[in-house]
């Protein structure tokens, strides 16, 4: 077993640590919950799919100018207009598409139309992408080119430069390019080339497109807008590159697909407003919604994700009242819950936040007709996002997809608060239970160190009942074993009365006899008798004198025990008392020598001086008896508040482990002969109840050079003067 | 012829306490226990009482026969010759009215002299004053005719041993006496802590006349000594 010095109350309060399993569970409980929450949370979403996509349902209107009936689309030849955050400065420098960047497509060789000689490396490429804002195509060119060549000033041709084609099917339905070829740099020069593909002659100026053309150390940027109206469901652009100034012939063409006739076209997806109106309307709703089509590109967006806290933590709002409480649980309690717990951040990265076209297996699962949900870690890992997706039909075919998203900040943040809850309340009952328990524990603690001190205090070293216990009323074990020591002290009690009156009553019971005897022998020895008789009578008479002070002697201890109980103190001089004892020696033994050495301060102590004069007759008599050779040396000292008193005799020494026994009463360690008096072995054990009356100590201890006894007092001392 | 009153239950003591007393020419009467006492007393009360505490099944049968007594006569003497010898009992004896206090292995010489002085004292009361037997010392007269003594002419009730031990004292003032001479002077036999207790009391019956009293000096470790200094 383990025996580790541990109180009750500890063992309690560890006990109660159990009490810590609480909060785990209640963890535990509220985790469950989320889930619960999280899927409905996914059910709610994709209801709202549903229903965003019943609205959109059959309405070819919405989708049929739109690529959405390509089998497929290619990055880089269908294109998006992307919608813009902001007008964009026409200026020809960029840098105001920066915040796109991830949307630029880079085209270089293998977006080669021509090639005049397949040997040749395609040395230009170019950085492109296209935006939309307020009706207009927005867009740019970064072209590396080695070799700039611009429209010659004194030439009709357009084409016989560094050149942009755009070519598209306008909504009316007719195949139209544009050309655009600046002679210097600055404002754009756009014409419009004639309807057959074929020829590049006569141009009209067009100046609906408009943009700046900048040349750079590396080649030169168009930077240009279009109205919207201009532009169809199809699009194309190439920058065609001359490089040799004398013959002007075209190098090399590369862009974004071929644009001799309609069919070659890429596409271009220009969000359609309608889809956003409709959407617009959803947008009370408290998530991202998109519209996709069937190549998953977006062609309406609404909602903002980081706003979405949606339907869950609307109704969390709490009044804020700054009472005590909230103010403590604002302060301290929520620092320290946030340790364990994360709040939702309000800022995240959300890789979708621009995004052209989406994918995802929700996404695949709608655009394949049934709805979908997914989670998804945003790629700081500081939030997840739930998107659900519902298709879209049109006859029978699914032409796109409706994908709502929502973060989970609403539920985590519920959760939160949950456990905020949650924690106060373990918090609440952990205190109160441990408190609780720890204040059981200290009153069942403390109830038995009473009583363990009740029963230290009940019997003294020597084993004697001083005082009895008070039974407990209370009715449980600790009262059961308060009554039965209770009751065990108080039989021992009686035991030790009995056992203590023993010699008492027994000097008592022996005085009336010896009294008979002696009576009795007093009238003999008044009568006149013969000398034989005479004798046995005076043996008789010293017998029963001995007997006498025998008796004497048996109770002297015994009622110096209980004087000493309801005795008069007083204040008296320690050092007055002892120096005069000492005088009072000289002469009663006159045999023997004395050396005394005691100091001259007063020593004042309380108590009774008669028995400190007694206890030095005790002592003295004791060193005499043992002195085998004088002198007998006494000291007193007075250490600070302390007075010590040494008395030493030369002669035998103590028997080894008897310097504690000889101060027990009855013990004796006079050689067994023939003794001039009885002793009875109560001398020392007098002296020790003396000083122990007095708050002394008194111990003996053979002289360091064995050549006989001291004994060695200690007095507290009130004051010395 | 004096008539005294023993009442002990222990026949042998009785009988020899008895015998030794007529010897000395008084009349004695011996009884064995209080009711047998009271039956006789309140017949007739005898000159002096000599009464042992523990009467057969009365543990404190004497006392309580002491205070009946005394409730009798005021000037009747009692002595307590028993063989309890503890201080309480002492205490409890002398203030229930007992003039003396004896322990039983008293020897007979002692005895019958404490009863002497007792006779002596109360015969004395109210007889003329002998001039011859007189100690004066500031304010402190002892008459030891009438084994009286006046402070400041007020008298002051001690019992025989008490009187004793003061004369013992003041007899030679200025000298320290040890507790062994006031034993001897008072003709008890009994250990050094009863005496301790009967000069306290001493001193109590003379603060109790006059709260100045501070002529008993106790020197430790010898005896005491009677101070006239004051």
């Amino acid at each position: 077993m383990f025996n580790i010095p541990i109180g009750l109350r500890a063992k309690v309060v560890i006990l109660s640590l159990f009490l810590l399993c609480l909060p785990w569970l209640g963890y535990e409980y509220v985790w469950e919950m989320e889930k619960y929450l999280r899927h409905g949370q996914e059910k709610t979403l994709e209801g709202t799919t549903q229903a965003l996509a019943t609205a959109l349902h059959e309405r070819p209107k919405l989708f049929n100018h739109q690529a959405s009936f390509l089998s497929q689309v290619e990055k880089g030849r269908d294109l998006y207009a992307y919608p813009l955050s902001g007008p964009i400065q026409l200026d020809g420098k960029l840098i105001d598409w920066q915040q796109y960047q991830h949307r630029m497509i880079n085209y270089s060789s293998e977006h080669v139309i021509f090639n005049r000689d397949e040997n040749q490396p395609v040395d230009i490429n170019f950085t492109h992408m296209v935006g939309k804002y307020g009706g207009y195509l927005y867009g740019f060119f970064e072209v590396h080119d080695k070799q700039l060549v611009y429209r010659s000033k004194n030439s009709l041709r357009v084409d016989k430069n560094d050149h942009l084609i755009i070519a598209t099917q306008a909504p009316d339905g007719l195949f139209k390019r544009y050309i655009v070829a600046n002679m210097q740099d600055g404002w754009l020069s756009a014409f419009e080339l004639p309807q057959d593909p074929t020829l590049s002659m006569p141009v009209t100026p067009e100046i609906r497109i408009q943009g700046q053309w900048v040349a750079t150390k590396d080649g030169y940027n168009i930077e240009f807008r279009m109205p919207l109206s201009m532009v169809g469901s199809k699009l194309g652009f190439a920058i065609y590159n001359v490089d040799d100034v004398k013959t002007r012939t075209v190098n090399t063409i590369i862009g974004t697909s071929a644009i001799d006739s309609v069919d070659h076209l890429g596409t271009v997806l220009v969000p359609s407003p309608e889809i956003e109106n409709i959407i617009k309307g959803m947008s009370h709703n408290s998530s991202r919604i998109w519209v996709v089509d069937n190549h998953g590109r977006v062609l309406a967006k609404s909602g903002d994700i980081r706003a979405s806290n949606n339907v869950w933590s609307s109704s969390l709002t709490e009044t804020e009242n700054r009472s005590a409480w909230s103010q403590f649980k604002s302060d301290h309690l929520l620092p320290l819950y946030y340790k364990i717990l994360t709040k939702p951040p309000q800022d995240f990265v959300d890789s979708l936040q621009d995004s052209t076209e989406l994918s995802g297996s929700h996404i695949q699962q709608a655009l394949d007709g049934k709805r979908g949900s997914t989670w998804r870690l945003t790629p700081d890992n500081k939030a997840v996002v739930l998107a659900a997706a519902s298709p879209i039909w049109i006859d029978d075919k699914v032409m796109g997809a409706v994908i709502a998203e929502e973060t989970t900040h609403g539920i985590r943040t519920l959760r939160n608060r949950a456990l905020e809850k949650l924690f106060n309340v373990i918090l609440t009952i952990m205190s109160m239970g441990t408190l609780a328990l720890f204040i059981f524990a200290s009153s069942i603690s403390s109830r038995i160190r009473k009583l363990r001190d009740q029963s230290e205090q009940a019997i003294d070293s020597q084993g004697r009942v001083k005082q009895q216990i008070v039974p407990s009323k209370t009715r449980d074990e600790i009262g059961d074993l308060s009554r039965s020591f209770a009751s065990i002290v108080g039989r021992l009690g009686q035991y030790t009365h009995y056992l203590e009156n023993m010699s008492s009553r027994l000097s008592h019971e022996l005085r009336t006899p010896v009294a008979v005897v002696r009576s009795s022998l007093e009238h003999l020895s008044l009568q006149t008798l013969e000398p034989a008789s005479e004798k046995y009578v005076a043996r008789a008479q010293e017998g029963v004198s001995r007997l006498h002070l025998i008796l004497n002697n048996l109770s002297e201890a015994t009622r110096l025990e209980a004087s000493l109980s309801h005795v008069e103190q007083s204040d008296f001089s320690l050092q007055q008392v002892v120096s005069g004892c000492m005088q009072g020696y000289q002469y009663t033994y006159p045999d023997n020598e004395f050396a005394v050495d005691i100091n001259d301060s007063s020593m004042s102590m309380h108590g009774v001086p008669e028995y400190i004069a007694q206890l030095m007759d005790k002592l003295i008599n004791n060193a005499i008896e043992f002195s085998t050779e004088d002198p007998i040396e006494v000291s007193l000292k007075l250490t600070g508040k302390t007075a010590k008193l040494t008395v030493k005799n030369r002669g035998p020494l103590l028997p080894f482990d008897m310097s504690e026994q000889i101060f027990e009463s009855m013990v004796s360690i006079r050689p067994q002969g023939v003794q001039a008096k009885p002793h009875l072995g109560l001398g020392l054990y007098i002296a020790r109840l003396i000083t122990e009356f007095h708050q002394g100590s008194i111990r003996a201890q053979n002289l360091t050079d064995d050549s006989g006894v001291e004994f060695y007092l200690e007095f507290p001392v009130t004051e010395s003067k | 012829m004096k008539r005294i009153a023993i009442v002990e239950d222990e026949v042998a003591i009785r009988e020899n306490y008895k015998e030794l007393l007529q010897q000395q020419g008084y009349n004695v009467q011996g009884y064995a226990n209080r009711p047998a006492a009271m039956l006789a007393f309140n017949a007739r009360l005898p000159d002096l009482a000599i009464i042992d505490i523990g009467l057969e099944n009365e543990i404190d049968g004497g006392f309580t026969l002491c205070q009946s007594l005394r409730s009798m006569s005021s000037s009747l003497p009692i002595i307590f010759l028993t063989a309890r010898d503890s201080d309480f009992d002492t205490v409890c004896g002398l203030r229930l009215g007992a003039d003396d206090y004896l322990s039983k292995d008293v020897s007979f010489p002692h005895l019958i002299a404490r009863i002497a002085a007792l006779f002596r004292r109360s015969e004395l009361i109210g007889a003329a004053t002998v001039e011859d037997n007189l100690i004066e010392h500031g304010s402190l007269t002892i008459d030891g005719n009438r084994i009286q003594v006046y402070w400041d002419q007020q008298p002051i009730e001690l019992t025989v041993t008490e009187f004793w031990m003061v004369h013992a004292m003041a007899k030679h003032p200025g000298h320290v006496r040890s507790r062994q001479d006031l034993m001897q002077e008072a003709k008890i036999f009994v250990d050094d802590s009863t005496i301790t207790s009967h000069v306290k009391r001493i001193r109590k019956k003379f603060i109790s006349a006059d709260k100045d009293f501070n002529c008993i000096d106790t020197v430790y470790g010898m005896g005491y000594r009677w101070d006239s200094v004051s």
